[in-house]
């Protein structure tokens, strides 16, 4: 093609061989052949220099927008090439590993945002949202309307909650019960951007959800520890609770009904830590991160103080520690909302605190089998901190975690928990002799034997509401029942 | 592979380009447009591309057969056998799995549904081959005597996967005689980038509206939910087809190339048959010529032709009943307009055709969504307002309004762009200005082809958009 359009140039240069003419009397043949080797001559590089953009500047190997790895190039062999892996792999990792990714990424969000009017007074919904029923009370599983919409409402006896099947409160037939709807409840499921004092926030909407996995799974611990054994289950708000303006309340679902209903339910021998009702008094405080799908580490100190309470323990008041800041953070919420360009363009800072007793505080970090890793910081520095602050917490989730704090009262804290788990850590070094974090979703011991073995006095259960009456909860039950009578030897005793 | 794909612009593409104007006969640049079209098939169909040249290998020797024996009749034999081949291989690579499932629920029984995996684009090839072994027959063309440069015709990768559904007439002097003008070069280019822009910026954001609100169940949406989702539907399937079609055109014309029209603005229509005469034309005209007005059942039964064309439209589209349904569909809507006839109708004020036949049309791209009849029954009660006394449903929803203001300018865009705009343009430029105009017209539709190319890109690179809530590195 370049031979080729080259030679046209060199052939048709136009109005030099027309010279006299005027150029309004020229052949239109003649024009238009003229200006189309110009427009070919302009395509041509721009065209060539994309090419070889692709082709020769260094290609992306992870994105911090996506948090992940991109794809690698696919391995060839006939199986690859015949069921389509190979070739089909190559496009995927073309594509993937555009130079500069992310900044494209973000280049192109910032285009799309001009496809709408996104003035601050809109509120966006990006994703399936569904009108939650606000006359329905959580845990009244009548009238079931699957949401596969294939069956119409039938008897109560498609419900999971025995002691509700006999009771039937209600007999309308438009009404429907969200407790049948775990699984269509996930993170994807509606996220709202809204303006409030003149910054976005991303919001994560709740539908709802029966929590029996939860409830089942924290009895089901209670009874077969010893009584001296504390147990709290703390379940945090997710931003909705607070955050959703008024016209569209509609669209989430009152979280506190949802955290009083599982108290309800839960063993006498379990002590409810509401930290709802105490973080509702502090929403005019930066709770939660705007960009983020987690709480902020002051959200996390107000949890954290309402356990230590419930717990009889001592705590440190927020100004005996030293506050830590990462500027232009943005979080999860920028991705997950498709790129919300508003999100990106409204960087928040990121608070951590850091307690005065650290110095005497070891974090050792263990595998999810409890192989011993390594020992040192609990606070650790993260790449990009922009978009991973959150991972300043022991840089991450899949892992096991004990925390030596110096601290000599005897009790010992075990933490189930999801990641909003990892902000309020710090606030118990002053609180707890031993800490012993478990992801709920990455533990392949038995928490029965794990418990018994390391003397824990005290069992928290601590996370979001997703986690609660979302997929993550079906994990619990797991963790009782798994790897029974397993020996659990600690690496870094030894 | 397809065309709205990152590694074919930049990577299939200009080694395409490269090999084959490099080339200075024609006979090298076939090779090099087989070559490459083989290895565009094979990316995709890494078995089937042995379907693809084994189809063009068959019907080549049936047309080669029939022009032995013209007007005698083996001719007739061969045609029957080829075309006869052609529909049997469609059917067991396209319906099996279809016919066996309806067996089975038809006539209880349980006899295994085979999983066949649907070679990309035979529905487009093996019409293609269709056409030349009856024009062959009918002698509108002359078969071609070199494999090789019929394998070319059927192969070639601008209209091999997505069409249009190219005639041999169209391209059999092209095949041996063509050159590529800088006007083709330069022009191609640009409907090529159209074409691209069309899929890439709007069709495919016009479909991020439609799987947030017919991707999960429908039965809560709103019933001007239900309304604002059909009408991103209607306009994403024209934007994602017409533009494939567009990138064919132009790609086919950079190598010299010239194909038919597959779309003329159809939604300026007035009626169902005008609609049909600008949606998918190739296709549409195949059935017309092939199968309407030729006599395949005896002596051709003008309303019986009719559904059977309207059914068989409607099958072509895929294996599935409410394909089926939205051919006779249509036909059921074209079968009345041509009873009440076209000079009554052309009385109708121009609003209410208009209003008549976007509704149609619309309601019809519903029943072209839910493959799952359930779904579909659904549909129906939220557009027609049932749903609001068998659901509950709302009249209107907040999540619709929410993403209507952000996307008003989109629609408004596609609307606009979806009718003759740009003709309009290029007739103001192109045909009623002077050099200078001209000149002026070609430098700006290169400087926004170019903005289209780079912002294309640009969004092509988040197609592989994969956010994880934590660190996956």
């Amino acid at each position: 093609m370049e031979n080729k359009s080259a030679s046209k140039a060199s052939s048709a240069s136009p109005q030099a061989s027309q010279g006299k003419k005027p150029f309004n009397k020229i052949k239109r043949s003649q024009i238009r052949h003229f200006s189309s080797v110009l427009s070919i001559l302009i395509m041509l590089p721009v065209f060539a220099f994309m090419v070889i953009f692709n082709w020769v500047f260094p290609r992306s190997d992870v994105s911090y927008i996506e948090k992940r790895k991109l794809a690698e190039f696919p391995s060839f062999s006939f199986e690859t090439y015949f069921n389509g892996a190979f070739t089909g792999g190559v496009n995927q990792w073309f594509t993937d590993t555009a130079p500069y990714r992310d900044d494209f990424k973000t280049a192109g969000n910032g285009f799309k945002s001009l496809f709408g009017i996104k003035t601050e007074n809109t509120v966006t919904i990006i994703g399936p949202a569904t009108v939650v029923d606000k006359n329905k009370k959580p845990s009244h599983p009548q009238n079931s309307k699957p949401a596969t919409g294939k069956t119409e409402s039938s008897s109560g006896s498609s419900s999971d909650t025995p002691s509700e099947n006999s009771t039937a409160e209600e007999s309308s037939n438009d009404s429907r019960d969200y407790t049948q709807e775990d699984a269509e409840y996930t993170v994807e499921n509606g996220i709202a951007v809204v303006n409030q004092d003149n910054h976005w926030r991303a919001l994560e909407l709740f539908g709802g959800g029966s929590g029996n996995i939860y409830v089942a799974a924290l009895n089901d611990l209670r009874s077969q520890l010893d009584s001296s054994i504390k147990m709290y289950s703390m379940i945090a708000p997710l931003a909705s609770e607070y955050y959703t303006p008024a016209n569209y309340a509609g669209f989430t679902a009152n979280q506190k009904e949802f955290f009083d209903d599982i108290a309800s339910r839960l063993d006498s021998g379990i002590t409810t830590v509401d930290i709802d009702s105490v973080l509702a008094q502090h929403t005019t405080e930066n709770i939660y991160l705007r960009t983020d799908h987690h709480w902020t580490s002051l959200g996390a100190y107000y949890a954290a103080q309402t356990f230590a309470e419930a717990a009889g323990v001592e705590f440190k008041d927020l100004s005996t520690y030293t506050k830590n800041t990462i500027n232009g953070f943005v979080g999860t919420m920028y991705a997950f909302s498709g790129g919300d360009i508003r999100i990106k363009n409204d960087p928040e800072d990121f608070d951590y605190y850091v307690p005065e007793n650290y110095d005497q505080v070891t974090a050792y970090y263990y595998d999810t089998s409890f192989n011993y890793d390594w020992s040192g910081n609990f606070f650790l520095g993260v790449g990009d901190p922009q978009s991973n602050a959150y991972l300043t917490f022991m840089g991450g989730d899949e892992q096991i975690v004990k925390v030596k704090t110096g601290v000599k009262n005897g009790r010992k804290l075990l933490v189930v928990k999801d990641s909003y788990g990892n902000a309020e850590i710090g606030y118990y070094f002053g609180s707890f002799e031993e800490i012993y974090v478990v992801d709920m979703r990455y533990f392949n011991l038995n928490l029965v034997d794990f418990i018994e073995n390391k003397n824990v006095t005290d069992v928290l259960f601590t996370m979001v509401t997703y986690s609660a009456f979302g997929d993550n909860a079906d994990n619990l039950p797991n963790l009782i029942a798994q790897a029974k009578g397993e020996t659990i030897v600690d690496g870094a005793e030894e | 592979m397809v065309f709205a794909d990152l590694f074919f612009l930049y990577a299939f593409l200009p080694a395409c380009l490269l090999a084959y104007f490099l080339c200075k006969k024609l006979k090298h640049k076939n090779l090099v447009l087989i070559i490459f079209s083989l290895i565009f098939y094979a990316w995709g169909e890494p078995l089937c591309v042995f379907l693809l040249v084994f189809s063009a290998w068959f019907n080549w020797s049936v047309g080669k057969y029939i022009g032995k024996h013209r007007k005698e009749k083996q001719s007739k034999t061969a045609v029957a056998v080829g075309v006869i081949v052609d529909i049997a291989l469609l059917i067991i690579f396209k319906y099996t799995g279809f016919l066996v499932e309806n067996f089975n629920f038809f006539f209880h029984t349980q006899i295994p549904v085979p999983q066949i995996g649907l070679p990309i684009g035979i529905s487009f090839f093996t019409f293609q081959a269709i056409s030349y072994v009856i024009d062959c027959y009918w002698e509108t063309v002359e078969p071609q005597k070199s494999f090789r440069k019929f394998l070319l015709y059927l192969s070639l990768f601008p209209q091999l996967i997505a069409g249009p559904i190219v005639r041999y007439s169209v391209v059999e002097e092209q095949i041996s005689k063509r050159k590529s003008t800088a006007a083709d070069i330069s022009e191609g280019s640009m409907r090529m980038i159209i074409g691209l822009a069309k899929k890439v910026i709007i069709a495919n954001n016009l479909y991020a509206i439609v799987t947030q609100f017919f991707g999960n169940d429908i039965s809560s949406l709103s019933v001007l939910g239900t309304w604002y989702t059909v009408v991103a539907y209607s306009l994403y399937v024209y934007f994602d087809f017409s533009g494939y079609s567009d990138m064919a055109i132009g790609l086919g014309r950079i190598f010299g190339f010239r194909f038919d029209e597959n779309f003329n603005y159809p939604f300026i229509c007035k009626t169902i048959s005008e609609f049909w005469q600008r949606w998918h034309i190739s296709l549409s005209s195949f059935f017309r010529d092939y199968l309407f007005y030729a006599p395949v059942f005896g002596r051709p039964r003008k309303y019986f032709n009719l559904f059977l064309v309207w059914f068989c439209t409607g099958m072509w589209h895929g294996a599935e009943w409410n394909f089926i349904f939205w051919g006779l569909y249509f036909g059921i809507f074209i079968f009345i307009e041509t009873k009440i006839g076209k000079k009554r109708m052309k009385k109708w004020p121009k609003v209410l055709t208009h209003i008549y036949s976007k509704l149609i049309i619309i309601i019809g791209f519903g029943i072209f969504y839910f493959t799952d009849l359930g779904q579909l029954g659904q549909f129906f009660l939220n557009i027609s307002g049932i749903s609001m006394l068998t659901n509950g449903s709302a009249l209107a929803d907040a999540v619709t309004w929410s993403s209507l203001v952000n996307n008003v300018f989109l629609l408004a865009f596609a609307i606009l762009v979806s009718m003759p705009v740009l003709p309009k343009i290029k007739h103001f430029f192109f045909e009623w200005g002077n050099n200078k105009v001209y000149l002026t017209g070609k430098m700006l539709a290169t400087a926004l082809c170019m903005f289209l190319l780079i912002m294309s890109s640009i969004l092509l690179v988040d197609s592989t958009n994969n956010p994880f809530l934590y660190f996956r590195f």
